[in-house]
């Protein structure tokens, strides 16, 4: 009963166990691990040698020494591949193979063996798996310290104790200190003392509180100098809340922290320059919005910065300029390009106070911003207007002056001229007793011409002051057109004129300064003060070269017109009023024609009643 | 009855698609009916803009739902302050969506480019507030930038 229970047991053991027996070693026994191992052309009865199965031939060979040596064996690990099954793959399983003797009860002679086979592959997998992971494990680590001794960073961990296990190599190379050192005595000792007790404890309690840290200190380098350091760590956390080491990295921080410092002061220091200064200051943002506005723009302007808001600084200027900044300043925001403008802004007593604002873009590694400044320029531009005013009026007296002295010689040319007719008239007819009375025609005659040559000095000494008689130079004609509408601006305003110059084609001329200028001052200012009282006036002035390639000058408008006498001169003797409603002399055309023909040119008119009026300059052709 | 507008930036925290465009339009467009807020909102290429207003009450509640709203962060208000006639006459709002097909029909919803000129209800800082916040959502602004506002006076 009990063997055969016992024979149960061992045909279903997970093992194989099989006895050879006798000197070729046949198969005995063979549980059904076995079988199914070895393989179904393996009997009882069969020499192992002539059917090893799966089993490997030096093992057979090893079976055989085994047997006559008396000596155990085992083989660790061999890999049998399984018979296949139809349709399967073959797969190999891994065995320890034990090899016992058995012996005779008696003598003890050696009468055969005893096979185990137990099935380890799971234990050999696990057993390779282990094995690669520890190789992965030494490359990681090896990774890992070349990485922490090669980064700029000191690295180190901390127990829970707040004790150093680990510093990096770099820690030793920035103090200086032998690797013998004891850093737990020394590390303290090398932070500045100003900063020591703050590090201790804010690093105590993060130690507490089972959390991080990041704060900065000076530590001592090998040299003696103090730099900023930045201490970071992380806890690492084997159960919840409870923290087993710190590991973290010091990172220098000296220049970065030197220069913020010293941005933080120059930006304060900016902030009260720009606070002191009495300007109105603003910054604003890259799209445009102010976000900032010095102390005195406060005190000007009576608001608070949030009463001022992003926009508001378009409130204290003239409502009816207001819309022209706002657009002024879109798309100086849209372009990037400078503000600039003259404006009058409102200060708190309601008072207009000329401004120049000015804003321009800076564009840095921080982005674009915008700053500006609103300068009061009230007082410059009180006394400019002032000047301007005066600098009109004597401009206008002056002119007035020259026209009158002309007026005058030419007024009295013509009674003149008609006294000395008289004159001879009466020399003629006339006969004297007394050679007294004689002498008394002479003396007359005397008068007479002075008066003529008076008159004539004073025609010639308005010509001198006004230049007139000047060596010619090469003139820009676009230049001087300029200067002269310039002179003419509060008529040009006034009547909404517009003028339009042309001289690409004959851009200079060569001829007396001041001559040109009075050529066209009066050309210019005749058109404008003949305009057509229904219409905008339009004046063209062109210069072209003639059939002779000589330079010519057409000055056109579309005012009154003017009636042209036959003899075309006439309309250009002095005091030929054309249109005695309007105010003026004659004098101006005639002057033109004299400056013309004393310089070897001459003057054409055509005009249309009511329509236009073109003259047209030949400078140089008689 | 008491008035109020606000007017703020701020970015969106990942780019909008033409749904999230469409559900937030949907949404606004019934809780501002209902609350009587009217207004426009700009957006493109994660930039946000708005103004809106209401009553104060109801802008100061908006403004502080809106200002949590999760799908936009760096909410910074321009102006909070309060006005005496409303601007404009519902809610709008302009974007450039991927698909326009749909879109254009869609009530509420303008093209960036036919987004009228500040009304000239606005005071000129306002319209100006205006303007550059467009500009900061949608770019350089088109040719008429201005056109409400008085042209330059002639000397
Ligand atoms: C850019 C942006 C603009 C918004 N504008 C409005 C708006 O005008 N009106 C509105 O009711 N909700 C608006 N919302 C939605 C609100 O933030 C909020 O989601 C909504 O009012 C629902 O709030 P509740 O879920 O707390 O009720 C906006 C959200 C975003 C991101």
């Amino acid at each position: 009963m009990r063997e055969q229970h016992l024979h149960a047991l061992l045909h279903h053991l997970p093992a194989g166990v099989a006895t050879l027996q006798g000197l070729d070693l046949r198969y005995g026994y063979l549980n059904k691990a076995m079988q199914e191992l070895l393989g179904t052309d393996v009997a009882e009865g069969q020499c192992v040698a002539d059917h090893p199965g799966v089993l490997p031939s030096d093992l057979v060979d090893v079976l055989h020494q085994v047997y006559r040596t008396g000596t155990p064996y085992i083989a660790k690990a061999c890999s049998l591949p399984l018979p296949t099954q139809e349709g399967k793959e073959s797969v190999s399983r891994c065995y320890d193979l034990v090899l016992e003797p058995v012996r005779d009860e008696e003598n003890q002679d050696i009468t055969g063996l005893v096979l185990f086979a137990v099935d380890v592959t799971q234990q050999e997998e696990a057993r390779q798996r282990a094995h690669t992971l520890s190789m992965e494990t030494r490359r990681l680590d090896a990774r890992l310290r070349v990485l922490t001794e090669t980064v700029p960073q000191i690295t180190f961990s901390l127990d829970a104790e707040g004790l150093y296990e680990y510093v990096s190599p770099q820690w030793y190379y920035f103090t200086g200190q032998p690797p013998t050192a004891d850093l737990n005595a020394i590390w303290p000792l090398l932070i500045h003392p100003d900063d020591r007790l703050r590090v201790l404890y804010q690093g105590d309690a993060a130690r507490k509180a089972g959390k991080g840290w990041s704060y900065e200190y000076r530590l001592r380098r090998h040299d003696g100098q103090y730099r900023w350091m930045l201490s970071r760590a992380l806890p690492e956390l084997h159960a919840p809340d409870q923290p087993v080491f710190w590991h973290g990295a010091l990172t220098e921080v000296h220049d970065q922290r030197e220069l913020s410092d010293a941005l933080r002061r120059g930006e304060a220091e900016l902030r009260f320059l720009a606070d002191s200064i009495p300007e109105l200051i603003w910054t604003a943002t890259a799209e445009g919005f102010i976000d900032y506005y010095n102390h005195y723009t406060g005190e000007y302007s009576g608001l608070t910065k949030e009463e001022l808001g992003p926009t508001g600084w378009v409130n204290l200027l003239e409502p009816r300029k207001q819309a022209e900044a706002a657009r002024h300043w879109v798309k100086s925001v849209a372009t990037g390009e400078p503000f600039e403008g003259l404006f009058r802004m409102r200060r708190h007593d309601g008072q207009y106070r000329w401004h120049i604002i000015r804003a321009r873009q800076l564009a840095d590694e921080r982005g674009p911003r915008w700053f500006g400044a609103c300068t009061d320029v009230d007082d410059q531009h009180r006394l400019r207007e002032v000047l301007q005013v005066q600098y009109d009026e004597l401009a206008r007296t002056n002119r007035d002056l020259d026209t009158f002295v002309y007026t005058a010689s030419h007024d009295l040319k013509q009674p003149l001229f008609n006294l000395r007719g008289l004159f001879e008239e009466l020399r003629r007819s006339a006969s004297f007793d007394d050679p007294e009375e004689e002498q008394l025609l002479s003396m007359v005659d005397d008068s007479l011409h002075q008066l003529d040559s008076t008159l004539q000095e004073l025609a010639a000494t308005v010509q001198d002051q006004r230049g007139l008689s000047a060596p010619v130079e090469k003139l820009d004609l676009r230049h001087i057109t300029d200067e002269v509408l310039l002179g003419l601006r509060a008529q040009i305003q006034a009547s909404d004129a517009t003028v339009h110059v042309e001289v690409t084609e004959a851009p200079t001329l060569l001829y007396g300064r001041a001559n040109l200028r009075s050529v066209l001052h009066n050309l210019l200012s005749n058109a404008l003060k003949f305009a057509h009282p229904e219409r905008l006036p339009v004046i063209t002035l062109r210069s072209y070269l003639s059939k002779n390639n000589k330079p010519v000058l057409m000055v056109q408008d579309n005012g009154l017109g003017m009636n042209i006498p036959k003899t075309s001169t006439a309309a250009f003797q002095p005091f030929t009023r054309q249109h005695p409603q309007i105010g003026g002399s004659g004098v101006g055309l005639y002057l033109v024609q004299r400056i013309l023909t004393s310089r070897g040119g001459r003057l054409e008119v055509a005009s249309t009643m009511g329509e236009s009026t073109t003259f047209t300059l030949y400078w140089f052709e008689a | 009855m008491n008035l109020n507008h606000i007017v703020y930036i701020s970015r969106a925290v990942r780019p909008l698609t033409d749904q999230d465009l469409h559900e937030l339009l949907e949404q606004c467009r019934r809780d501002n009916s209902k609350n009587h807020i009217t207004g426009i909102l700009f957006y493109s290429h994660g930039n946000i803009a708005q103004l809106f207003e209401g009553e104060p009450e109801i802008t100061e509640a908006l403004f502080k739902r809106i200002k949590r709203d999760g799908r936009h962060s760096h909410v910074q208000k321009l102006i909070d302050k309060p006005i005496d006639v409303r601007s404009f006459p519902d809610w709008h709002m302009a974007f450039h969506p991927l698909e326009s097909v749909g879109f254009s029909q869609l009530q509420g919803f303008l093209m960036p480019d036919r987004v009228p000129a500040p009304p000239s209800t606005l005071t000129i800082a306002d319209a100006m507030l205006i303007e550059l916040v467009r500009l900061a959502v949608f770019g350089t602004p088109t040719e008429q930038a201005f056109p409400a506002l008085p042209g330059p006076t002639s000397v």
